[in-house]
């Protein structure tokens, strides 16, 4: 019985002890989570963590990285219950607008455009975080969506850049005449071919049009009803049908596709700018790779110069009980010497003017840039710039359409009955 | 005094775990009810009060009919294979058909895909029915039957077959080795004595092995019923519920609903159905093994 007592005495001494340690610690701790875990992107945020704290020794970040996918995930469970991070990652666009609209994000336009911070950013980088006017987030970088082919089964197959949709198809048939594969893609997750039909939507639905539909705003009987739409999903079936694509597309995921195209099977991908980090020491480096914007319809009464790129950046929790530390680590992040070490480190592209040059970047990166600054503007990805339930009919329609089971009028036909309803539930809340 | 204390014991015993369940699964259980009775999304604080109106949206969706189908379909066919055709191969491993040795081999061969993570199995499967350069289409090209080459996983008439086959391969060699357990259990003289009345190997599987196996192949159709409409994981890794939802199933309707569409009150209202099913399983087990 006494050394029973004695433990218990002995335990609650060494558990009073535990808990009485870093009760003098007055650090401000700043939760900061992001989706790039991937070992090139965490050396920089590492360091750049490491060096803030080192220069702001009240404040310690705590940081966090999950992945793509599982970040969609982690951010809505962490909203739910109520322990939003102090900074997130958000994509631009609707994704971002959700946290705006629900309360979730703080309103960061006066931080920003009441100070020098404003002259870091283009306008265009700033313009997707913006909602009903204000600004609720910070760009970080800028990615686009390019076809990129591979010039030596071009040149042996002697077929050119395709300047409009009519081009792209021949070049299709003469490369499949050929025996090769025109377009490598992997659609299971059919956000890929999303991407597709967002940046033919931009070109064949009138501007106008476009933004109001995806923002919800246009009238019940003209919303998703312009003739562009059921276009576009026909322009994304010929593809389909005219066998530009490969074989089971639906079953393949894009990064298998991805490493077709790399191994030098197949002669052209659509892929983003911040994959051609992983092109290098393939043998589609070695044999010579080159892209081009996806080319204009003759007749689309959309914008012709825009392409499918978007900013991704970090919001502030509306419940931030440290706003000025949390306004402090973003000022540093988005810092030129900042901006550039993240270009140099990652090999992505930066929202920071003045962050990529020919010092820091492939010039891949830079022919990218170039063709950004040129473009009338920017179709964002669609996944993450319509509501979300009309966009999961899209992309379930996007997989029947290339099986053949719906036509682009059923799947439009039934985007339109669903952004009705969100509609209408959006006008109820 | 005494007896109070003995009384109480084995409650104080069953009390931690009593306790940990009511938090973390009779709770959350009523608690998804609940929150199956409003309209939110884990963007928005607001929540809205709809009464039966995500069920009334459930019931009218089709989607939420197709996945049912599904799972269905998972819990026939699993059970065909994974109890019946298991036993199949138990008791022929078990009948001394085969030397000792070459019984333990094809036992270990089966029962190896179930120690797997289902997400390697995933993986794995997905590039043997992978389009042109996977190993099926490989073999039919080999062998000229060219024309039945199909896009296994990316057509709407085989991905959810073509899933529920990967399934019985990982796990009827489980079930094999469990339902061998539970033959070695029945004793040997019986097969002996009808084996001296002249009984033939199928009569003796007749009249002996199913009837010795029959509380075992209860519980296993149980758990393979509760498996099937609790699937997700291996859904998600090899089709993600795809294409256009023809492999959907209610854990990965569920999932869509609430981390792709925000719609968490109608996520819930498939979880309650989900909670349902499995407790009307669980519930005939129960009474089947009250009868017995």
């Amino acid at each position: 019985m006494m050394t029973q007592r004695l433990t218990t005495l002995a335990l609650a001494a060494a558990l009073g002890l535990a808990t009485g340690t870093g009760v003098a610690d007055a650090k401000t701790t700043v939760s900061f989570l992001h989706k790039w875990p991937e070992p090139e992107n965490m050396v920089y945020f590492n360091a750049a963590v490491k060096a803030f704290e080192e220069a702001n020794p009240d404040i310690d970040i705590k940081m966090e990285a999950v992945a793509d996918e599982p970040y969609k995930d982690k951010i809505r469970v962490l909203m739910a219950s109520g322990q939003v991070p102090d900074i997130y990652f958000s994509w631009s666009g609707e994704f971002g607008k959700k946290f705006a609209r629900g309360g979730r994000a703080y309103d960061i336009t006066d931080h920003v455009y009441n100070s020098d911070w404003k002259n870091t950013f283009p306008e265009a980088a700033l313009q997707p975080f913006k909602f009903e006017g204000r600004l609720y987030g910070i760009p970080i970088n800028v990615d686009a969506k390019f076809m990129l082919y591979n010039t030596e089964t071009f040149k042996k197959h002697g077929v050119e850049v395709p300047k409009t949709f009519d081009d792209l198809l021949a070049v299709c048939a003469k490369l499949k005449d050929a025996g090769v594969v025109p377009i490598n893609f992997g659609n299971q997750f059919p956000w890929a071919a999303s991407h597709y039909i967002g940046e033919m939507l931009a070109k064949l639905v009138p501007n106008d049009v476009r933004v109001g539909d995806y923002a919800l705003t246009r009238a019940d009987n003209e919303l998703y009803t312009d003739p562009g739409y059921v276009e576009a999903l026909k322009a994304f079936q010929q593809l389909n049908d005219e066998g530009c694509f490969n074989r089971g597309s639906n079953a393949l995921t894009h990064p298998i596709a991805r490493g077709s195209f790399l191994a030098g099977r197949g002669a052209m991908i659509y892929m983003q700018m911040v994959e051609f980090g992983r092109i290098g020491g393939s043998p589609i480096d070695k044999s010579g790779w080159n892209f081009f914007t996806l080319p204009t319809f003759a007749d689309g009464r959309g914008d012709p110069g825009i392409i499918t790129g978007a900013p991704d950046g970090f919001m502030v929790s509306a419940e931030t009980k440290h706003i000025d530390e949390v306004i402090r680590f973003l000022k540093f992040l988005t810092t030129p010497e900042q901006a550039r070490e993240y270009v140099n480190i990652t090999g992505m592209t930066s929202s920071v003017k003045g962050a990529v040059t020919a010092e820091n970047a492939d010039e891949r990166v830079l022919q990218g840039l170039k063709f950004l600054d040129a473009a009338s503007g920017l179709a964002l990805w669609l996944d993450t710039d319509m509501d979300a339930r009309s966009t999961e009919v899209l992309l379930a329609g996007s997989q029947a359409i290339l099986n053949g089971t719906e036509t682009p009028e059923q799947v439009m036909e039934k985007v339109r009955k669903t952004a009705l309803a969100v509609k209408k539930e959006r006008e109820k809340n | 005094m005494k007896l109070t204390y003995q009384r109480l014991l084995p409650y104080l015993f069953l009390s931690p775990s009593l306790l940990l369940l009511a938090v973390f699964v009779y709770g959350p259980a009523l608690e998804n009810i609940v929150y199956s009775l409003f309209s939110w999304s884990s963007m928005n604080p607001d929540w809205r009060y709809v009464g039966f109106g995500n069920y009334r949206h459930l019931f009218s969706n089709h989607i939420f009919w197709a996945s049912l189908v599904n799972n269905t379909l998972y819990a026939v066919i699993s059970v065909a294979v994974q109890v019946f055709v298991a036993l199949g191969i138990a008791a022929v491993l078990d009948a001394r058909v085969f030397k000792r040795r070459l019984v333990y081999l094809f036992r270990t061969t089966f029962f190896l895909p179930s120690i797997l993570p289902v997400t390697v199995v995933g993986l794995l499967w997905q590039l043997i029915y992978q389009p042109t350069l996977g190993l099926i289409d490989q073999l039919l090209f080999a062998t000229g039957l060219d024309s039945l080459s199909r896009v296994w996983l990316g057509e709407e008439q085989t991905a959810m077959l073509a899933v529920i086959m990967v399934s019985q391969w990982q796990w009827t060699g489980y079930m094999v080795a469990l339902f061998m357990v539970s033959i070695a259990a029945i004793p040997r003289d019986l097969y002996e004595a009808l084996e001296m009345e002249g009984a033939s190997r199928l009569q003796q599987f007749r009249y002996i092995t199913i009837p010795g196996v029959r509380e075992a192949t209860l519980i296993l159709t149980v758990i393979t019923i509760f498996g099937a409409f609790k699937v997700f994981d291996i859904v998600w890794v090899m089709t993600a519920g795809g294409p256009n939802h023809a492999s959907e199933v209610l854990g990965t309707h569920m999932y869509r609903s609430a981390f792709r569409d925000d719609v968490v009150g109608y996520a819930s209202s498939v979880a309650t159905v989900i909670f349902f099913i499995t407790i009307c399983v669980g519930m005939v087990q129960l009474k089947m093994q009250r009868d017995r």
